[in-house]
């Protein structure tokens, strides 16, 4: 059974929720090692008296859902299945906030309401008036990929046309604080053309959502098909990933060179970047090898904007020179492999089909 | 009484998130909720802890709910009458 993505929405700091082709990179607006979404108006899709009481991740959410189903022409999904590792964080904070400042008194419902993990995909449900199977994943560095692990396999089943998935997760000051104590984002001063080479420790925050209709049938609106996902949690070493990879590719009867481009994780941080350096090198040392997260930043679902980035690159059929990071572009883009890892974790592996 | 009606008003504004509505824009006596200004069961909580946060006014039997929060005058007229009470 083939697994297409009929349609695909995302959020991202770039303008990526316009329509039309890869955004043109300007400048990603780098603050410190942060990189912020660019907020559209979500008016066009949340109605006003709705709007009020969402955060950013739920504004973010239901934007990329929306645009996703739209480009489907799905209007009602057969499931709706996200992926987020930090949740709602902002109402997550002002909830605790007021619950510390107020010594446990006085507590509005709403933070608390739209505090919890699925509240996008409840949201979601909500505005469309959708009864059908709902799940959230929240799995740190594999959010994106459990949920869609979940939707391939219900799919599978049989019994459901369109399935509606994403991810997303957002930065708010606290966590970008708190995370920054780790030694996770770089100390200097970086700028998105410099970020991939860099040669220090770190890397920048990011945030987003995005979303994708996933179904059995290849429709108008079809860019790629879902070939294979898989993940691999501590590989032990380059060399345990590097034969990840080639038994992935042969369980979908794929030889390396096979693969027209290889998107990666890479993410300006000098220890982690040494996992793509050898897949790049030792696996497909000919192939033009793409990165996205110079453009998104650095998050725990940032797989599903290099997902999104890669159904774009199909759809298309251009590498956008912002995107290119190594090698000529293909003339020709037929298979597209991802490789993502987070925190040098989790690592996922995602193969992309043109239609 | 007029002092206080405007107070609520952008009291109310902050604590639901009104945006785009201006205190100017609500009526003395228009209906907060339903075809009125709108809210609904979660703002009606949001309002009472308004209430206990800014006047210290809790309210002790829920039935008094509707006719407290029909209007920013009513809930006014509620808060003057506890504040004389006391």
């Amino acid at each position: 059974m083939n697994i297409y993505i009929q349609g695909t929405g995302c959020v991202s700091p770039l303008e990526t929720a316009a329509e039309g082709p890869f955004p043109v990179v300007v400048n990603p607006s780098y603050e410190g090692a942060r990189l912020k979404v660019s907020d559209p108006d979500y008016k066009q899709w949340i109605d006003i008296k709705q709007i009020r009481r969402m955060s950013r991740i739920i504004k973010m959410g239901v934007a990329a859902a929306k645009l996703s189903l739209a480009e489907a022409s799905v209007e009602m999904p057969d499931a709706i299945i996200t992926g987020t590792a930090y949740g709602c964080l902002d109402d997550t904070g002002v909830f605790l906030t007021k619950m510390i400042s107020q010594n446990e008194e006085m507590l509005t419902p709403t933070s608390f309401i739209q505090s919890t993990h699925n509240t996008v995909a409840g949201q979601i449900a909500l505005m469309l008036n959708c009864h059908a199977y709902n799940n959230t994943f929240v799995h740190k560095g594999f959010s994106f990929e459990s949920a869609l692990l979940d939707s391939i396999m219900i799919l599978k089943e049989g019994n459901s046309r369109h399935i509606l998935m994403g991810a997303m997760d957002e930065l708010t000051n606290h966590s970008f604080n708190i995370i920054s104590r780790f030694n996770r984002f770089k100390k200097e001063p970086v700028t998105h053309t410099e970020l991939l080479q860099s040669t220090t420790h770190g890397t920048v925050a990011g945030e987003g959502a995005a979303c994708f209709v996933l179904g059995t049938e290849k429709s108008d609106s079809a860019m790629a098909r879902l070939t294979g996902l898989t993940t691999s949690y501590k590989p032990g070493s380059t060399a345990e990933i590097a034969a990840d990879i080639i038994a992935f590719l042969a369980v979908h009867e794929i030889a390396q060179e096979d693969i027209d481009l290889l998107i990666t994780g890479r993410n300006g941080d000098v220890e982690g970047d040494t996992w793509y350096d050898h897949v790049e090198r030792t696996l497909f040392p000919n192939q033009a090898v793409g990165c996205f997260k110079h453009l998104c930043g650095e998050y725990p679902t940032a797989a599903s904007f290099g997902m999104w980035a890669g159904c774009k690159v199909l759809s298309s059929g251009q590498v956008p020179a912002d995107v290119l990071f190594k090698g000529k572009a293909p003339e020709k883009i037929k298979k597209i492999l991802i490789y993502n890892h987070y925190k040098e974790t989790h690592h996922s592996l995602i193969l992309l089909t043109g239609c | 009484m007029e002092k206080l009606m405007a107070a609520l008003k952008a009291q109310i504004i902050e604590q639901l998130n009104l945006q785009e509505v201006k205190p100017e824009e609500i009526g003395d006596d228009q209906p907060l909720f339903k075809d009125g200004l709108g809210l609904d069961s979660i703002d009606a909580l949001e309002l009472i802890v308004l209430l206990q946060q800014n006047y210290n006014i809790r309210i002790a039997n829920p039935e008094q709910g509707p006719e407290i929060f029909r209007s920013v005058r009513t809930i006014a007229e509620f808060i003057t009458a506890h504040q004389n009470k006391n």
